[in-house]
C-alpha cells in the first residue's frame, strides 16, 4: 500500500487530520513521498537502510484498551507505563503529564526545521497517531522511568513527545524500550531547556530482532542548561537513534553518548546533528559500537559552531571493535565552524579487537574467549562505570553479559 | 630436559627469522642469550610463548616432557611458562587485580588446585607488590595504562612473582631502565630464583647479567646460535662486541 493510500485510509485514526493548516502541510508531504522527492545525495535518513519495508507498510494503530499507569511511588519519582505510545494524564505541583490532544496542534504538528527531508520525521508528521507532554515545572529535582510497551504485533507507532524543563528544574529520565513483537515505533522527542535546567536521559533499547525502533530527539538549551543523552542499544531490531541539538544561549550544553551491542544481521543507525548558536557553550559525543557477524552500523555527526559561538568547546569520538570480517562501521564526525575562538576535535578508529593485547592476556594463563570478553568489557568500561544509577547500571551489566555470552 | 629446542626454523612474512636454532635448558638453570639487534631473540621468545603469526618451518620444542606445539598460548602460560614483554601492552580499562586473579586461578585450574578466594589473593598481591616496591595504589590502575617504562617493567616482574612460573623468559627486561629501576627489577626476578624454576634472559648488554649471574651464555647471529659458553662470553661481547661471531 502506497503511503498515500495509508494516509487517506486512516487519516481517522491520526491525530490533527481535521486541521485544515495540518492538512495542507501532509499534501505536502505525501507529495514529497509519492514523487520521490527526497534529496538522495548525502541524505543520512535513508543511508544503510532497507527502506522498502517502511514504504510498503501496512499502518495498524491500537488504542490501549488499560489506561497506563503513573505511579508516584516515593518523593520526585515517576513511573509511566507508555503502551502504544500513550499514557494516562497526570497533574501535581512539580509535573504535568497530558496526552496529546487536538487543541495541541500547535506544539505537536510541525517539525519545523528537523522535518526537512528527514524520510522518518516527515512519516512521524504525516502519521501522527500518539504521544504525550511532560512539563517539569520550576526549581524542581525529578526521577521519571518511562516503560515503552508496545501491545501487538504489526502496530506502527507514529509517537511524538514533548519535554519541558522549566528554569532551575532537573530531569533524570530513563526510557526501556524491550518489545518481543513485530512493530514499528517511530518517536520523535522534542526536549526544550529553559534557563539552568537539566536533563539526563538515559534509553535502554534491547528489542527483538522483527521490532524497528526510530527515535529521534531534538534538544534545544536555554543559558546554562544542560542536555545529556545516553543510549545503550542491545536491540536484535533496527534502530535508528538520531538527535538534533540546539545550544541556542550562552553557557549551555550537551554531552551525548551511544553504546551499542550488535550481532547477527543487525543495523543500528546514529546521528548527530548539533548546532552551535551561542558562546561559551559545550558538546561532547562520545559513540561506541561492538559489531559481531554481519552486523552494521552508521555515525554520522555534525556539529556546527555559528560565527557567534565564540568559546565553543565541541568534541567528537567514535571508536568501534568489529569482531568479524563481515562486520561494517561507517563513521563520519564532520565539524563547521564559522567562530575563531573554539576548542574542536573529532576521530574516529574502527578495528578489530587488539591482538596484541590479546595475546598479552592469554600468555598469562587467560583463555581466547575470556580475553576477548574482558577486552570487549574494556572497551566501554569508562562509559559503564560513570553510570551513577545503581539499578541501571545492574541492568545494563546484565545485557553486556547476555551479549558476550554469545560472542565466540 | 626442562626446555629442550632442536632445529628449530621460524619464518614470519616470508622472511626465515631462527634457522635451526638449539638450545637445552635444565631445571634451575639461568641462560641469557646475547645477540644484535634483528638476530632473531625476541622470535624465539614469542614464538616459545605461543605467537601466532609464526610460521613454523622446521625443528620440536619440548617443555616439561610436552610438545610445545601442542598447547596453545594459554596453556603455556598455565603450565609454568611466562613471558615478561620487552613492550607490555597497555590494555585501558582492565584492572590489574581482578587480571592477575583471574590469571593465576586459570593456572591452579589447570593444575587441579584449589582456586584462590578474593581476600587471600589481595593479601599475597600486596605481599609481592611491596617486596618489589610496588605502591599498593599502582594495582587499582588499569594493566601497563600509563606506566613510565620502568613501572612497565616492575609490573612484569610483579606479574611473574604472582604466578610463580617453572620457566620464565624475559625480553629485554633491561631496555628502558635506569640503573635504580634495573637494581629493582633484577633484585626482584633473584628473590624468585630458586633450584626448581628456570630463566631464560635476552639481553644486549652485560650490565643486566652482572646483577642475574647466568649459568650459561649464548651468542645468537642471523637466527641460530654460534657460541655457548659461561658468563666470561658476556664480557667478551662487551669489549669486542657481536661483529666477529656475524
Amino acid at each position: 500500500m502506497s503511503i498515500q493510500e495509508n494516509y487517506l485510509k486512516n487519516k481517522k485514526n491520526i491525530f490533527f487530520s481535521e486541521n485544515k493548516d495540518i492538512q495542507n502541510h501532509r499534501e505536502k508531504l505525501i507529495n514529497i513521498f509519492e514523487n520521490d522527492r527526497f534529496d538522495k545525495k548525502n541524505n543520512e535518513s535513508l543511508k544503510n537502510i532497507n527502506l522498502k519495508n517502511f514504504i510498503d507498510f501496512k499502518y495498524k494503530y491500537l488504542i490501549p484498551e488499560e489506561t497506563s499507569v503513573i505511579n508516584n511511588n516515593q518523593e520526585n519519582s515517576y513511573s509511566i507505563v507508555s503502551v502504544n505510545g500513550q499514557c494516562s494524564n497526570f497533574k501535581d505541583d512539580k509535573i504535568e503529564i497530558t496526552r496529546i490532544l487536538d487543541k495541541d496542534y500547535n506544539d505537536f504538528s510541525k517539525n519545523n526545521s528537523i522535518e526537512n527531508n528527514d524520510y522518518f520525521i516527515n512519516l512521524n508528521s504525516l502519521f501522527l497517531n500518539s504521544g504525550f507532554k511532560i512539563i517539569i515545572k520550576k526549581n524542581n529535582n525529578i526521577k521519571i522511568k518511562i516503560s515503552n510497551i508496545i501491545t501487538d504485533d504489526y502496530l506502527t507507532i507514529f509517537q511524538k513527545n514533548n519535554y519541558i524543563c522549566e528554569d532551575g528544574s532537573s530531569l533524570n529520565l530513563i526510557e526501556e524500550y524491550e518489545n518481543k513483537n513485530n512493530s514499528t515505533s517511530n518517536i520523535l522527542n522534542v526536549i526544550k531547556l529553559e534557563k539552568n535546567s537539566q536533563l539526563n536521559h538515559f534509553l535502554i533499547q534491547d528489542n527483538s530482532p522483527n521490532h524497528n525502533l526510530i527515535i529521534t530527539s531534538h534538544s534545544s538549551c536555554k543559558k546554562d542548561s544542560t542536555y545529556n543523552q545516553k543510549v545503550y542499544n542491545f536491540s536484535e531490531g533496527y534502530v535508528r537513534n538520531f538527535h538534533y541539538s540546539e545550544l541556542i544561549e550562552p553557557n549551555s550544553e550537551a554531552d551525548l553518548q551511544g553504546i551499542f551491542f550488535l550481532k547477527d544481521d543487525n543495523t543500528s543507525n546514529n546521528k548527530t546533528f548539533v548546532k552551535h548558536l551561542a558562546e561559551d557553550c559545550k558538546s561532547n559525543q562520545v559513540y561506541k559500537g561492538i559489531l559481531n557477524d554481519r552486523s552494521k552500523a552508521t555515525y554520522f555527526s555534525n556539529t556546527h559552531v555559528d560565527q557567534v559561538a565564540q568559546k565553543t568547546e565541541g568534541y567528537q569520538l567514535s571508536k568501534g571493535i568489529l569482531l568479524s570480517d563481515n562486520a561494517s562501521y561507517f563513521s563520519k564526525p564532520e565539524l563547521k565552524i564559522y567562530a575563531d575562538d573554539v576548542k574542536c576535535s573529532h576521530g574516529s578508529t574502527i578495528g578489530p579487537i587488539d591482538e596484541n593485547a590479546i595475546f598479552y592476556l592469554r600468555s598469562r594463563g587467560m583463555s581466547k574467549i575470556a580475553a576477548t570478553k574482558i577486552l570487549i568489557s574494556s572497551f566501554i568500561n569508562e562509559e559503564l562505570s560513570s553510570i551513577d544509577n545503581e539499578q541501571m547500571s545492574e541492568l545494563i551489566q546484565k545485557k553486556l553479559v547476555r551479549y558476550l555470552s554469545k560472542v565466540k | 630436559m626442562f626446555l629442550e629446542i632442536n632445529d628449530l626454523s621460524v619464518k614470519i612474512e616470508n622472511k626465515n627469522i631462527l634457522k635451526g636454532l638449539n638450545l637445552n635448558i635444565n631445571k634451575g638453570e639461568v641462560h641469557a642469550i646475547m645477540g644484535p639487534n634483528g638476530c632473531g631473540k625476541s622470535t624465539l621468545a614469542n614464538v616459545l610463548a605461543g605467537k601466532e603469526d609464526y610460521e613454523i618451518l622446521n625443528g620440536r620444542i619440548n617443555f616439561k616432557g610436552n610438545n610445545l606445539f601442542d598447547l596453545n598460548i594459554e596453556e603455556r602460560a598455565q603450565e609454568g611458562m611466562f613471558l615478561a614483554f620487552q613492550y607490555p601492552v597497555e590494555i585501558p580499562g582492565v584492572n590489574i587485580t581482578p587480571f592477575l586473579h583471574s590469571a593465576i586461578n586459570s593456572k591452579r585450574k589447570r593444575m587441579n588446585e584449589e582456586e584462590i578466594d578474593n581476600l587471600s589473593f589481595a593479601k599475597l598481591l600486596k605481599s609481592k607488590a611491596s617486596d618489589l616496591g610496588i605502591n599498593i595504589d599502582m594495582l587499582k590502575r588499569s594493566v601497563n595504562t600509563g606506566f613510565s617504562g620502568g613501572e612497565k617493567k616492575r609490573y612484569e616482574i610483579l606479574q611473574m612473582s604472582i604466578l610463580n612460573p617453572d620457566l620464565a623468559i624475559l625480553d629485554e627486561t633491561d631496555s628502558g631502565l635506569d640503573i635504580d629501576a634495573l637494581k629493582i627489577v633484577t633484585d626482584g626476578v633473584n628473590k624468585l630464583k630458586t633450584k626448581d624454576n628456570s630463566y631464560l634472559i635476552i639481553t644486549h648488554y652485560q650490565k643486566l647479567l652482572d646483577y642475574i649471574k647466568p649459568d650459561y651464555v649464548h651468542i645468537m647471529v642471523n637466527g641460530s646460535i654460534v657460541k655457548s659458553g659461561g658468563s666470561e662470553i658476556a664480557a667478551e661481547i662487551e669489549k669486542d662486541g657481536f661483529q666477529k661471531f656475524q
